[in-house]
């Protein structure tokens, strides 16, 4: 059996790569996708802790609540993304400062 | 009789409440609908408001008189058989108000209580029958203003306030009233609002008024705390104590409030302080509200510029209702006036030198309205002279008599002013006395009425004027004023003010002069407007003299003027003037009728001479005044007699002397010695024609000193308020916003790299190590420190920081007990471990102080600091 310690390296490393992937993209779609590794990420340490809790599926149910958040902020960020690219034709998050001045 | 005392007891005469009422919704619905009604609804609700109010108020009287006639008895005294009326009142208690508190913590209820007396029940009568005639003349004077029916809900609401004014049962209703007429006034000053100078008038009036509002409450506030009743019959009952002789119920005026001055300002300490009675703080605060509300010096100034309204106003507020509030009031109040014969020779030296100076100013006045405006503030002079005099009924019959004379002069003007307008065509020359003259021709039936009360106005024998001033004039001279309880105190050795013998004789000498003025003025006003040639013909016609300069201008129009909304044709002399219609005429015929006749109401000087005893308002005004009229010292019968001759006969050359004079002047020399006069003293004359400059003297001293006050008052605030208070803090939240724009650059990867930061931070704060504890301090040097709890948490005690750990592995003891000597200190160290393996420490120093007086006073604040933290 895989110790539980890699899947926690794993959910650390794929954490990081989501945030910083979040950080440093200017596309606001790959800023999106960098918030669901961010968060699968999330998903596999929980899944991964839980193993060690035989009794209990805190961990698990967790797991599938979180992905039922996801859809719908990705349906409510896409939905953004659309209307930005309406009003701006562009998707560049730098370029979103319409509340600017 | 008998089913209207079913339907309205004495005791809850609730048709009180109809007569209030009626005007109130006449002023609702002109008010709030009036605009959207038309004129002739508004006339009609206006009309039917006051006229069923007028009706509700003769049924009232009606049954008073019949109560007055009930009480009616035979008391033999001494021989001689006297007729008694009892004091008889009709009241209706709406509700209570609320309640306060009075001397002693006495609970003071005041309720909104309604009362009528012979005394109000005679001034109702003239509100509504005067205030009745002149809503029919204003809705034909008035027919041609835009605002109608804001005219009519102004003068509805008045009528109203003045019926509140009159009948309230206590001060405070009255004073609600008081306020209501003030502002109504003001409301009707300033009807014409448009043009500057009615504004400004408008705001005079009502800052006038302020000043003697100010002190009718001071006046209230006095009773309040030295009688705890601010009811008629309350205050009646308890005025004695504001003649008591204690310390107490004693003014104090210097040193303010009865303190002691201490230090260096000891020499302002009197020797004995200078104290007033209460009764006399009492009258002299509200006749202080008197002046203001009835256009006594030195608050008159205001009533002259009053007449920038139109003439109704003039002839209802201004003339024969509002303004004789203030007589009201001494009247109503007069068992309390009586009490002080200081107030009362104050009250008698205002009215006398009143009438006096107004009359000097009425002389010279070109304006109709003003000269009327002037002989009202000095027939209100008249008047307080009378009742300062202790002539309670005569000044109350001269406020009767006025009323109707007063009102019908002024609409009689209004007629003169509202046919000169049709030629005129502007509102100062209209008024202008100058461009008047033989108006007797054009407009007979307003000459015959101006003239019968401008005949009862200067005392012609048997009209109305002359038997209230006559009498008016023989009590001044005979009446005088006595402290009630004068020779109880004299024996006591407390100091009581006794009115000196020549004021009697001093203030009827005035009161002559400014009657032989009355006389002067008044025939000099009719003779120029009414006798002569007209001479209005050019004024106001540019274009008539213009034609024979330019003659070849064929159109000369005078188009560009102000008038050419006009159709007639101005370059023509133009029609004659006009009589006013009959609505107008027919108020002015009433009250001329009454200003002739209305005095045999009355008749003092032939009461003496005909031996009338059942004159209907001295039996029904007597018992009104029964304790007032005690206080008053009258010479013996006989040398009464011949006082009354004297002073009649004074009163009548009074008039006959200015009358004649003016006669002559006016009519035999065609105002030639007046014309020469002005030219010998030119100055005097522009002294006089500028009213004294009292309005000029007013404005150095109080307006400019108001003016530096609230100067000063301006710059405090925007020095100190505005630049320290108001710009400092604006300054600072302006920088602290500046420096947080910075974060709030719309910028939205910056956001997110804040909150990554921010989350790294909680992430930090969780992961570190935090070594807390609370120190608790028990009995006997015990003390517990307990441990804050967290994620993970295993913890290692170390009793002293020195030795060796309580166990050598982190435990789950969350807590120590250790036990500290007198005197002695110790440091307890704790080590903690979270989840992640990593540690950290704190140590405690406890100290224990020697031999404490108790143990609870322990210095644990400041000794059972944490003394370093590590973290590893």
């Amino acid at each position: 059996m895989i110790p539980v310690e890699y899947y926690v390296a794993l959910s650390a490393i794929l954490f990081t790569v989501g945030g910083v992937g979040f950080l440093v993209r200017r596309n606001v779609l790959v800023a999106l996708m960098s918030i669901e590794v961010m968060l699968n990420a999330v998903n596999l340490a929980l899944v991964a802790f839980n193993r060690s809790h035989t009794d209990a599926h805190t961990g698990q149910v967790f797991a599938f609540f979180l992905i039922a958040a996801e859809a719908a902020e990705v349906a409510v960020g896409l939905a953004i993304v659309l209307s930005l690219f309406r009003v701006r034709r562009t998707v560049r998050s730098d370029e979103a400062d319409l509340l600017k001045n | 009789m008998k089913d209207l005392l079913a339907l309205f007891p004495p005791a809850d005469f609730s048709l009180i409440g109809f007569i209030l009422a009626m005007p109130l919704i006449g002023a609702f619905v002109n008010g709030v609908f009036g605009k959207r009604l038309g004129k002739d609804a508004v006339r009609l609700m206006a009309l039917t408001a006051i006229g069923l109010s007028f009706v509700a108020a003769v049924v009232t009287f009606i049954v008073l008189d019949h109560q007055v006639d009930l009480s009616r008895s035979e008391v033999t005294e001494a021989g001689v058989t006297h007729v008694k009326y009892g004091h008889v009142r009709l009241s209706w208690l709406a509700w209570e108000w609320m309640r306060i508190s009075g001397p002693r913590d006495a609970s003071v209820p005041i309720e909104l209580k309604f009362s009528v007396d012979a005394l109000n029940g005679v001034m109702m009568l003239i509100v509504t029958g005067v205030g009745f005639l002149i809503h029919v003349y204003a809705s034909s004077y008035m027919d041609k203003d835009k605002a109608y029916w804001r005219f009519f809900a102004y003068l509805n609401l008045f009528i109203f306030s003045m019926l509140l004014l009159i009948l309230g049962d206590n001060l405070p209703v009255l004073f609600v009233g008081w306020e209501g007429v003030g502002l109504c006034s003001y409301l009707l000053i300033g009807f014409w609002y448009t043009k500057l100078p009615n504004a400004a008038a408008g705001k005079k009036a009502f800052i006038a008024n302020r000043v003697g509002d100010f002190g009718l409450l001071v006046g209230m506030f006095l009773l309040v705390y030295y009688t705890g009743a601010l009811d008629w019959q309350g205050l009646e009952a308890a005025a004695g104590s504001l003649v008591n002789t204690s310390d107490a119920h004693q003014v104090h005026l210097w040193p303010l409030g009865g303190g002691q001055f201490q230090g260096p300002l000891a020499i302002l300490q009197p020797k004995t302080p200078w104290t007033i009675t209460a009764a006399t703080a009492v009258g002299l605060a509200l006749f202080l509200g008197c002046t203001g509300k009835s256009a006594q010096i030195p608050l008159y100034v205001w009533l002259p510029d009053a007449m920038a309204g139109p003439t109704p106003v003039s002839a209802l507020i201004h003339a024969a209702t509002m303004v004789t509030a203030g007589i009201y009031l001494i009247c109503r109040l007069s068992f309390i006036f009586v009490l002080s014969p200081a107030t009362m020779m104050v009250i008698a030296f205002t009215g006398a030198l009143t009438a006096l100076l107004a009359a000097t100013i009425a002389l010279v006045q070109n304006d109709i309205k003003k000269v009327l405006a002037y002989s009202t503030v000095s027939q209100l002079g008249f008047m307080f002279l009378g009742v300062g005099s202790g002539a309670f009924v005569a000044g109350f019959f001269h406020v009767f008599t006025h009323a109707f004379f007063k009102a019908c002069l002024f609409l009689g003007a209004g007629s003169v002013i509202h046919a000169m307008h049709a030629r005129v065509h502007d509102d100062e020359r209209s008024q202008d006395m100058r461009n008047m003259g033989g108006l007797r021709k054009y407009m007979p039936l307003t000459y015959a009425t101006f003239a019968a009360a401008t005949l009862a106005i200067i005392g012609f024998p048997l009209t109305a004027g002359f038997f209230s001033k006559d009498e008016i004039l023989f009590k001044a001279l005979v009446g005088h004023p006595v402290h009630p309880q004068a020779a109880k105190l004299a024996a006591r050795n407390f100091p009581v003010f006794a009115i000196p013998s020549w004021v009697g004789p001093t203030v009827y000498a005035i009161g002559v002069a400014a009657a032989i003025l009355t006389a002067f003025y008044m025939v000099r006003c009719l003779i120029l407007t009414f006798f002569g040639d007209f001479k209005g013909w050019t004024v106001g016609r540019p274009s008539m003299l213009a034609k024979h300069e330019h003659a070849h201008h064929d159109d000369e129009h005078g188009d560009d003027d102000d008038d050419h909304h006009h159709e007639e044709d101005l370059s023509q002399p133009g029609y004659p003037p006009h009589e006013s219609p009959r609505l107008m005429t027919i108020p002015l015929i009433i009250l001329g009728t009454a200003s002739l006749f209305a005095g045999f109401l009355n008749p003092g000087f032939l009461k003496g001479l005909l031996h009338w005893h059942d004159i209907p308002l001295d039996h029904w005004l007597e018992p009104v005044f029964e304790t007032a009229t005690a206080a008053i010292e009258l010479p013996k019968e006989e040398a009464l007699h011949s006082k009354e001759m004297m002073s009649t006969v004074g009163a009548f050359m009074a008039f006959a002397i200015g009358a004649g004079a003016a006669y002559w002047v006016y009519i035999k020399e065609k105002g030639k010695p007046a014309r020469e006069l002005i030219q010998k003293v030119p100055g005097l004359y522009q002294l006089v024609l500028d009213k004294w400059r009292v309005d000029e003297l007013y404005d150095r001293t109080v307006i400019n000193g108001a003016d530096a006050l609230s100067e000063t008052a301006a710059s405090v605030d925007q020095g100190i308020i505005d630049l320290v208070l108001a710009r400092l803090s604006a300054l600072l939240v302006a920088a602290l916003g500046t420096l947080l724009r910075v974060f709030q650059n719309g910028v939205v990867h910056v956001y997110a790299a804040i909150m990554v930061v921010g989350m790294a931070g909680l992430g930090w704060f969780f992961v570190a190590p935090h070594a807390q504890a609370e120190v608790k301090a028990e009995r006997a040097g015990d003390y517990v420190i307990e441990a804050a709890p967290g994620l993970g948490y295993t913890y290692r005690w170390y009793p002293d920081a020195a030795g060796k750990p309580q166990t050598e592995t982190f435990g789950a003891a969350t807590q120590i007990k250790v036990n500290v000597e007198e005197g002695k200190t110790k440091v307890v160290r704790l080590e903690i471990k979270n989840a992640f393996g990593l540690t950290g420490s704190k140590d405690f120093t406890l100290t224990r102080p020697k031999a404490p007086p108790k143990p609870t006073q322990l210095q644990l604040g400041q000794n059972a600091v944490p003394s370093g933290e590590r973290t590893n």
